[in-house]
């Protein structure tokens, strides 16, 4: 927890300040997430704040501080959700640019120079969110959250209100669609 | 088997590589002052949502108590021609001693002779 309990409390009831701390304190690690998940850094900002905003109105419906950060990412996940079904264009990425990415994996390794490290995030933020377009919007987020995101199952559980044992299925079916594009792109790089 | 379990591996590092990649970004200065406009605003349209379903609510309840006073107001008959019950009018429109109902039955009317 970033905040303590009774923050969370005085922003419960009211207490503008606190509220600001709490923003304050929540700011970066979901303007982060939110980067992840949505890939358009014009509307991460936008985003962000709406969560907040859903945040500050819904904030006396929590029972218990203990549950504050997975319910705050169940309102990232949903505004992430909400505002790329608003979109409904998500960028078409090659997969052929996966082999690519792969050889400059390598090649950076050897050379440090800022510019091709640029060039080389750019290149794995392209595979990744190109595998990622072989699963639905929905298992997308899911699997950002608990691959990238670094989420538990636990807290998964707690975000998606759904028992272990069905997360746990969708994660296994979300990951083997995208092993399956990972490996059609790898035997593309060695046809290739 | 092993294909498998490397490929897994490959994917699990690209997913790490992936968050390093991502920049993080900084909010801009604008941040809070614009959260707070956007609670204002949405604070301002609730508060005049509710105001008007308030509203909403009171006139209907007046409404309908206006409406129940009317309803128990007893109706002025006077002026109406008809005041007994309807059976009392059935009495009256078909009396017993009516000689269609209880005359006696002919027999030639029914055997036609």
């Amino acid at each position: 927890m970033l905040v303590d309990f009774e923050l969370i409390k005085r922003a419960q009831n009211r207490d503008s300040a606190a509220f600001n701390e709490v923003v304050l304190a929540y700011r970066k690690r979901i303007l982060g997430t939110i980067t992840r998940l949505i890939a358009r850094s014009e509307d991460v900002e936008d985003v962000a704040q709406e969560v907040f905003l859903r945040l500050y109105f819904s904030l006396d419906q929590l029972r218990t501080p203990e549950v504050f950060e997975p319910w705050l990412y169940r309102l990232t996940v949903n505004a992430a959700f909400d505002y790329l079904r608003k979109q409904r264009r998500r960028q078409e990425f090659r997969m052929s640019d996966l082999s690519e990415q792969q050889v400059l994996m390598a090649d950076a390794m050897a050379g440090s120079k800022v510019e091709h490290e640029e060039q080389l995030k750019k290149k794995v933020r392209e595979s990744v969110d190109s595998l990622l377009g072989a699963v639905s919007e929905a298992d997308r987020i899911l699997l950002m959250l608990k691959e990238v995101e670094g989420l538990s199952l636990k807290e998964l559980e707690k975000v998606y209100k759904v028992n272990e044992n069905a997360l746990k299925v969708r994660l296994f079916r979300a990951r083997q669609r995208v092993l399956k594009a990972f490996g059609a792109a790898g035997k593309k790089e060695g046809t290739g | 088997m092993s294909m498998r379990g490397n490929e897994d591996e490959k994917l699990d590092a690209l997913f790490l590589a992936y968050r390093d990649a991502c920049p993080e970004p900084e909010a801009s200065a604008n941040f809070m002052p614009t959260l707070w406009a956007r609670i204002d605003s949405r604070q301002t349209f609730l508060f005049s949502f509710r105001r008007m379903a308030n509203a909403f609510v009171t006139a209907a309840v007046a409404l309908s108590i206006a409406l129940g006073v009317y309803m128990s107001i007893p109706r002025n008959n006077a002026g109406s021609s008809y005041t007994g019950t309807y059976l009392e009018a059935l009495a009256e429109a078909n009396p017993l001693d009516t000689p269609e109902i209880v005359g006696p039955v002919r027999l030639v009317d029914l055997t036609g002779r």
